[in-house]
């Protein structure tokens, strides 16, 4: 029943982009951070976007990890973008006040069009 | 006198599930499946859902203590309109630290308040109402949402320790 979180990290364009599918919680944390690592090793990306499209349960501990990763992010001075969110964790992000410090966007295409810019 | 009769409690599901991690999510979807009739909207029962799998953690890891020999037990009522989830422990008084700190985002990405610690607070925000109460070692916390009806704003109501009543959170 329970699906262990797994990360897929790419580049895009300045971005890097790390797919999350799973479960974000406390089994999470090694995932999470190995993928923050090897995102931000190569390329020195401005923002990271974190996809959350194929995750199906966020819990608690799940929402402190996002934390610590934007405390990184933001002492690394990057940004830190969020893509995929249900509608209930959308709601979760605003009660915690995530999405007051992450930009949340419909979906990775959305994401990823608004950091290329628009266009000329 | 005049009395208001209140319909009576119906058990919509009671069962137990074992303290050990991940086990939260056996308690939601038991949950989720036996309120699938009460007419509760979609979102009301994610946050539900949520609500459930967080106390349920908490009774697991603070209350028993992750021991899981030891159950958690969950009970689901319907009264009226109002669905009731009971989650209950055997951590005693102890099961829920206080006073309980209210998390702040910015303080946490200051390291000033550590990253957890968003358990209680998203239960709060996520139920109509939620109780406390502690029996001897039977620690319960009470999940209440009603159904066919908006969100409101939560309350959290409390006494007096010992002999079933109810404490503060």
């Amino acid at each position: 029943m329970r699906k262990t979180c797994e990360a897929a990290v790419r580049a895009v364009g300045g971005a890097a982009v790390i797919e999350l599918a799973g479960e974000v919680d406390g089994g999470a944390a090694g995932v999470l951070n190995a993928a923050y690592e090897q995102a931000v090793s190569s390329g020195e990306p401005g923002t990271v976007v974190l996809d959350f499209a194929r995750v199906g349960y966020i819990n608690s501990t799940g929402i402190a990890l996002i934390v610590s990763v934007l405390a990184r992010a933001r002492s690394e001075r990057r940004t830190v973008v969020a893509s995929g969110l249900s509608e209930h964790y959308r709601e979760i992000f605003d009660i915690t006040r995530l999405s007051d410090f992450i930009e949340v966007f419909g979906d990775l295409d959305a994401a990823v069009s608004q950091l290329a810019g628009p266009a000329s | 006198m005049t009395s208001v009769a209140r319909p009576a409690p119906r058990r919509l599901a009671s069962f137990a599930v074992a303290s050990e991690p991940g086990n939260e999510r056996l308690a939601l979807a038991q949950v989720a499946e036996a309120v699938a009739a009460s007419g509760l909207a979609p979102a009301r029962l994610e946050r539900l859902k949520t609500a459930v799998a967080e106390a349920t953690m908490n009774a697991i890891e603070h209350g028993n203590r992750g021991r899981p020999e030891i159950p958690v037990d969950v009970e689901v009522t319907q009264e009226g309109d109002d669905i009731i989830v009971a989650i209950t422990d055997l951590g005693g008084e102890h099961a829920l630290p206080g006073p309980v700190e209210e998390p702040d985002l910015l303080l946490k990405l200051e390291g000033e308040q550590r990253a957890r610690g968003w358990g209680l607070f998203l239960i709060r925000n996520m139920v109509d109402a939620m109780q406390v109460r502690t029996d001897g070692v039977r620690h319960t916390i009470q999940l209440t949402m009603r159904a066919g009806t908006a969100a409101a704003p939560v309350s959290q109501t409390g006494g007096s320790q010992g002999g079933g009543d109810e404490e503060d959170v």
